[in-house]
């Protein structure tokens, strides 16, 4: 049934990608931004396969790489056995070279009524602990950040696929016919660059809709072209009118064109957009005490914290996939040496903003059918590198979930006595997606494209939903 | 056969792939997957070992992937056949020996690239269990019914495979006889007539000769043409004024622009590497001149083909003719895969993937990891072709880190290669002053910090670990100290409470801040004195000495300087740093590259590569020798040399006119260019799941007919752009419309031409030409990076500019991070091959279109000639319309016009005030709605 849905829309797609439907261009003419209505057409929301738990998601990406043995994974032994060698053999394929076992500068304490144990590094997402998920046992991305960066994005990292940020679009539509389906605020271009948030081969709408880019602070961040600097609202509003009638003629002449009518709503549409990004971009408007919750009182914290408090307003506007990236000019996460100073320096700028989200997403009982998921493109080694760094680890690392339709104050899956290997509960990155996925409402086997002879999946061949984490 | 390879002999592993090889191996103990009733040999005892310990097992751990319900690796364990038979990879249990049963290997999790259950290790006890029985002989009770294999039914056998149309030789087919014989110009109408008679249609009419003119020129040379050509034409009322015109737009050098770019689609052209690390492709440019060149030549395109894939191995092989093995070099590689086998094999697949789309329309990629699905392709076949392109050398062996380089060839010569020298070392010299000016920046504040240390120390007291920056540098200006090392330190001593910083939270959490201050200062002082054995020193234990000297001398300790430049340096010292960064970054990315060419060379040749089970090259199986696909093999047999790669004998094969596939897929690409839509819709695609032919016979005449011409492209347009077929009008009576409609909905048949919508280049180039802005110089290199410069590194920042006058096709292609006109308006993704772009309507053209620089420029620039040209308004108009649209306005369209601009001249244009000039703004205004609307990016 779902199958034939698609099949059906793709026909419709292969003429015109319109989007929004039906739209009366009355309603641009009038010039009133309205309030979202029903949308219609190939984007239109639609209701998932399966009972879910999830109505949207928040990515909260760590670009380099976050260590887990550092933040959400304590390894005693290698605390105990530091200066040792890693007493089992190292990965076929390593990024860089590895010495012996360098233990954790930091300090874990258990928190909460789960008393699960989180590290120095996170106090305020420490006082959350009740509401995570903590996937200690995540691997199967590519030992180098660019590879990495695509299989977590896109689930493959040998070509360019629709990014799981499109499939969810394509899978579930839109709820807000004046907003992106899919944003990504600040992310970065290197190491896959848009290939993190496009759509390939799946129709345009389901791209990402970036807002800046990791060169850019939060505050500066906006949509390309969102608006006109040399006529004033009431001026585009007659020009629109007058490109209006321009059409008009065209239509006459040309004949009836599905393309031409839906170029029509494409105006309408974009007309749109221009009177809600700012808008909804506007951060002014919030309380001195949200501000402050997110830490944007505080330059340490303000960038990070900018960007979710942008992705809750999206959120709560009914975007369905927003991620939100910590990268910046430097390494990021990247602590091939100077592992204390760097972590220190990210984990302060992430650990209030985040903490802040989460605790605001539940106050407007966001958090329900919201869920959150952090994480970076791998974890590093409980090896050193060079005296005082780890080096890139996919072969077992650790992300977090919140929100709709995953345990609180729960841990899943382990990795070894040392942090090197996922052991327990193996969870690759395949299963992460299907299990995104089941969360939203996707069944990960049957929501396909087809496309150069076959069908496509996120998941390609493989995927399995780890159960053991829904509530 | 036994089947023993050097990764698997690695391992010490050994793979049986067939019950004789077991029986002959392992004649000893009688293996278990010995094709004899199992039951006789099974002992009660056995049996129940096996149900009460071994199947529950296999049911709660291995049977969610491995049984009927999902087959993984094409392994069952739910079952006595499917354990005997094994997966894809081969058995999985030599009966009696554990130590060689893949199974037990598995589940031991000893090889990482191999271990089952994949979301965790067995217990011990649950892998003692398994291997006891397979010591047992892995004793199992017969299946009930005999079950399938569980693998998948491939798509096609070799036989049914040259049954299918696109597999059959091209036919040579009869012109057909039409009734309404006058509507036909050349052969090509009379197939489509021939289709629209037997379906009762009749083709629209002619177009008239304003739509002709505009659609030939964009459709040929990709622009529209002066108002003095358009009226010069439609006055030509000459039989052969059509076909002149075409002869004059095919000679024009701007028509190798057009068309060239087409094939660049198909070649997945692009200036950067894209995908994982984004490297400036310096030199691609000369391929993409190469290709624009061939096209304004009318090279063969036999010819053309043979140089794309194997230019370097021809007799005579000129330079031109290696830029044309760019073609296999072009496509995006994992740079940083660590891998370099993996690297390697999926550069391989890449190239295979886009010579079988470009050449073949066939999905050749579908193949690696197992035979095709659909089409008559097996593993076998595309590992005999990844023999050859194996065999090919497409890195360089050089790289920078992780990073590693793609094969070019130099032809500089000794004063260019001296000359580079230098270059290279100025670059270097500018980097390392940039360096060294930052290393000697932060030396400088970390000295300084050392010098302050108990100031730190002390200063930190005086606020909590949560305080925001902002407090901080109010205290750190008191004591004058760095902001960011100040808010450091207080981390640094939330984290450590022990040795050296033990007295601070002593004497903090006591309230003793003055005393705290008076130990450290003169602490840290005993310990950075020269003189150690000073009396300072003595008040001190040298433990305690040594501590100090330790805490303060880390590098990463309590006064860290932060590693980001903008934290660490005063904003003149970040001025200056960043100056010299980007002097470092602009000498580099003007700086002359080393005159070379993207190409390809001979690798170590190998004449059979192992197929590589389920795609992996840690999992390799049996050997197959280079070889064509079988379904398309010559009769007489393929030859390839001993000590040549083979790719010249495959552009032979491709290229020889008995090959089903090469000429049709080719002739089918002009057409979709010419038409907007193919005879097969699916370019990419001539298998089961693409698209049936619209006109087979059409295809087949026309493939031929290109053959017969010497492979001319220039012969196809001409036959194309003079039949009647391509000259119908886009529109029809609403009767006759309707009546068509309704037996051919999708107008497969042609009844009426395409209403198309102008490519991103298209639109862009027009939008220069009618605003008098555009440079039609052609060639050379457009990309403002220096060869195998960084894009993008970290920092995100986007150093390509897209504000170059000149083509768009000239303008950079950056995967990863297309200019966004390109994007928004369908260019396709330069990483894979596109013979037919979409076509979609989103909501970003429209903020394009509306808000950007690009549009309101030539907007600008078009207002001025329409005011230089007449102080009418009446006049003005009309000389608007005839350049953006080819025609005159109706008198309800100049009305509205003057209208428009009347309105907005009575306003006030305070917005921005780019232009305090009303009369130009409303005119610009006016120009701009023009360009907007669907008139301009529309032809019909």
């Amino acid at each position: 049934m779902f199958d034939r849905q698609l099949q059906n829309r793709r026909q419709m797609l292969q003429t015109s990608a319109v989007g929004f439907g039906g739209l009366a261009l009355n309603a641009l003419l009038g010039g009133e931004a309205q309030a979202a209505t029903k949308v219609e057409g190939p984007q239109a929301a639609k209701l998932p396969m399966l009972a879910a738990r999830a109505k949207r998601i928040v990515f909260l990406f760590m670009k380099g790489g976050p260590s887990h043995v550092d933040t959400f994974d304590p390894k005693p032994l290698l605390t105990r056995d530091h200066g040792k060698p890693l007493p089992f053999d190292l990965p076929r394929v390593t990024f860089a070279k590895q010495g012996n076992l360098l233990k954790s500068p930091w300090k874990f304490k258990r928190f909460g009524e789960s008393g699960l144990p989180v590290s120095e590094l996170f106090p305020h997402v420490a006082q959350c602990v009740d509401d995570l998920c903590i996937l200690r046992s995540v691997h199967g991305t590519n030992p180098a950040h660019g590879g990495a960066l695509l299989k977590l994005h896109t689930g493959t990292d040998q070509f360019v696929r629709p990014s799981m940020g499109s499939w969810v679009v394509y899978g579930l539509g839109t709820e807000n016919q004046n907003l992106p389906a899919f944003v990504t605020i600040c992310p970065t271009l290197a190491h896959g660059g848009v290939n993190n948030w496009g759509s390939a081969f799946l129709p345009a709408y389901c791209q990402g809709t970036p807002i800046g880019n990791a060169s850019l602070a939060a505050s500066q961040a906006t949509v390309k072209h969102i608006r006109n600097s040399r006529l004033s609202e009431d001026q585009q509003r007659r020009q629109l009118e007058f490109i209006g009638s321009l059409n008009q003629h065209h239509m006459e002449s040309a004949g009836r064109n599905q393309a031409l009518e839906g170029r029509l709503n494409s105006f309408e549409l974009a007309f749109r957009m221009q009177a809600t990004m700012p808008e909804v971009q506007d951060l002014s408007t919030e309380s001195e005490s949200t501000q402050r919750l997110y830490g944007i009182d505080d330059a340490v914290t303000e960038d990070f914290g900018r960007q979710c408090l942008l992705a809750r307003r999206f959120l709560e506007r009914d975007v369905r996939f927003v991620q939100v990236t910590h990268s910046d000019s430097e390494v990021q996460w990247d602590q091939h040496s100077n592992l204390y100073h760097g972590h220190t320096k990210n984990a302060a700028e992430v650990d209030k903003p985040i903490a802040g989200l989460l605790t605001d997403l539940k106050a407007r009982g966001l958090l329900e059918d919201t869920l959150v998921l952090w994480g970076g493109e791998f974890g590093r080694t409980p090896t050193a590198q060079g005296n005082n760094g780890r080096d890139h680890n996919p072969h077992g690392f650790t992300m977090w979930m919140a929100g709709a339709g995953v345990k609180g104050g729960y841990a899943y899956g382990a990795t070894d006595d040392y942090g090197y290997y996922s052991t327990v509960d193996r969870m690759h990155i395949h299963d992460l997606h299907a299990t995104m996925l089941y969360l939203l409402g996707l069944n990960h086997e049957r929501l396909t494209f087809q496309y150069a002879g076959r069908d496509f999946r996120l998941t390609d061949v493989a995927g399995n939903v780890a159960h053991d984490i829904l509530v | 056969m036994v089947l023993l390879n050097s990764n698997q002999a690695r391992r010490n592993v050994v793979v049986l792939s067939g019950l004789i090889a077991l029986a002959v191996m392992f004649s000893g103990p009688s293996a278990f997957a010995l094709d004899q009733p199992v039951s006789e040999v099974v002992s009660a005892a056995d049996l129940e070992f096996f149900e009460k310990h071994v199947r529950p097992l296999l049911v709660s751990k291995c049977y969610e992937c491995h049984s009927a319900s999902d087959v993984n690796g094409g392994l069952r364990l739910d079952s006595l056949h499917g354990l005997r038979r094994g997966g894809d990879s081969g058995a999985v249990i030599v009966a009696k020996q554990p130590d060689h049963s893949r199974l037990i290997e598995a589940v031991r999790y000893q090889n990482r690239d191999m271990q089952m259950p994949p979301d965790g290790r067995l217990a011990d006890a649950q892998i003692a269990v398994l291997e006891k029985w397979v010591a047992m002989g892995a004793p199992h009770p017969v299946d009930s019914t005999r079950s399938s294999n569980g693998r998948a039914p491939t798509g096609m056998s070799v036989e049914e495979g040259r049954q299918f149309w696109s597999f059959r030789p091209v036919a040579d087919p009869d012109v057909p006889s039409v009734s309404q014989a006058d509507w036909v110009a050349n052969p090509i109408d009379a197939f489509v007539l021939n289709r629209l008679e037997e379906a009762g249609l009749r083709p629209a009419s002619r177009a008239d000769r304003r739509t002709l003119i505009r659609r030939v020129t964009l459709d040929l040379i990709g622009l529209p043409l002066t108002i003095n050509e358009v009226e010069a034409f439609v006055a030509d009322t000459s039989d052969d004024a059509f076909a002149q015109l075409v002869d004059r737009l095919l000679a024009s050098p701007q028509y190798g622009v057009r068309w060239g770019r087409h094939w660049l689609d198909v070649a997945r052209y692009a200036d950067s590497n894209g995908l994982d690390e984004n490297l400036a492709f310096g030199n691609a440019w000369r391929y993409r001149d190469y290709v624009m060149q061939s096209f304004n030549d009318d090279k063969q395109f036999n010819l053309f083909v043979t140089e794309q894939l194997a230019g370097d191995l021809l007799p005579d092989s000129t330079l031109e003719a290696r830029t044309a093995t760019g073609f296999l070099v072009l496509g995006a590689k994992v740079l940083a895969e660590p891998d370099m086998e993996k690297l390697v094999m999926d550069t391989v697949d890449e190239q295979l993937d886009t010579v079988g789309k470009a050449f073949m329309g066939m999905t050749i990629g579908c193949s690696r990891c197992h035979d095709h699905k659909f089409d008559p392709l097996t593993q076998s076949d595309y590992y005999a072709l990844a023999a050859i392109f194996k065999s090919t050398k497409t890195f360089s062996g050089g790289n920078t880190g992780a990073i590693k380089y793609w094969n070019e060839h130099s032809f500089a010569t000794e004063a260019e290669k001296e000359q580079l020298k230098n270059i290279d070392a100025e670059i270097a010299a500018k980097n390392k002053a940039a360096t060294a000016f930052a290393n000697t920046a932060r030396t400088n504040i970390r000295t300084e910090a050392e010098s302050k240390a108990a100031e730190y120390l002390y200063a930190a007291t005086r606020f909590n670990a949560a305080a925001t920056l902002r407090d901080i540098e109010a205290i750190a200006n008191e004591f004058n100290l760095h902001a960011r090392i100040l808010h450091h330190c207080r981390k640094h001593l939330e984290f450590n409470h022990n040795g050296f910083f033990h007295a601070w939270h002593r004497l903090h959490e006591a309230g003793e801040n003055g005393q705290l201050r008076t130990y450290y200062t003169a602490l840290i002082s005993a310990a950075m004195s020269a003189d150690k054995s000073s009396a300072k020193a003595a008040t001190f234990t040298s433990q305690d000495i040594e501590a100090a000297r330790a805490a303060v001398k880390d590098a990463s300790g309590f006064l860290a300087v932060p590693p980001k430049a903008d934290y660490a340096f005063d904003t003149e010292t970040l001025l200056e740093y960043f100056r010299l960064q980007e002097e470092a970054r602009l000498v580099e990315s003007r700086a002359m590259d080393e005159p070379s060419v993207m190409t390809v060379g001979e690798e170590k040749i190998l004449t059979s590569l192992p197929i590589h089970i389920r795609g992996s090259h840690t999992n390799l199986g049996e050997p197959v020798a280079r070889n064509f696909p079988a379904v398309m093999r010559s009769e007489s047999g393929t030859s390839l040399p001993e000590d040549q790669s083979g790719r010249l004998q495959l552009a032979q094969w491709l290229t020889s006119e008995q090959h089903p596939l090469t000429a049709r897929v080719f002739v089918n690409r002009v057409w979709t260019w010419h038409f907007g839509k193919g005879l097969v819709g699916t370019t990419e695609n001539f298998g089961r799941l693409g698209d049936r032919p619209s006109h087979p016979q059409l295809l087949d005449w026309l493939a031929r007919e290109f053959m017969r011409s010497g492979w001319s492209v220039k012969h196809l347009h001409r036959l194309i752009l003079n039949s009647s077929t391509w000259q119908m009008a886009s529109t029809t009576s609403e009767a006759t419309a309707a009546e068509a409609e309704a037996v051919d909905p999708e107008n497969r048949l042609l009844w009426k031409f395409r209403l198309q919508r102008l490519s991103a280049e298209q639109i862009r180039d027009s939008l220069l030409q009618v605003s008098g802005r555009l440079d039609t110089s052609i060639g050379g290199k457009s990309v403002p990076l220096r060869n195998k410069q960084f894009v993008f590194n970290h920092t995100s920042e986007d150093h390509t500019k897209y504000d170059s006058l000149r083509r768009a096709a000239f303008l950079p292609v950056i995967r990863n991070n297309l200019y966004t006109f390109f994007e928004q308006f369908d260019f396709p993704d330069p990483t894979m091959p596109t013979g037919h772009r979409n076509t979609t309507t989103v909501a970003p053209q429209t903020l394009l279109m509306m808000n950007s620089e690009l549009v309101m420029d030539s907007a600008d620039a078009f207002a001025r000639k329409l005011i230089d040209q007449s102080s009418d308004n009446t006049q003005r108009i009309t000389f608007a319309y005839q350049a953006a649209f080819g025609r005159h306005p109706t008198d309800i369209e100049t009305q509205q016009a003057m209208a428009f601009v009347a309105l907005l001249k009575a306003e006030s244009f305070t917005a921005a005030g780019l232009d305090a000039n009303d009369e130009h703004r409303a005119w610009a205004t006016f120009c701009h709605s023009l360009f907007a609307s669907n008139e301009f990016i529309y032809v019909k």
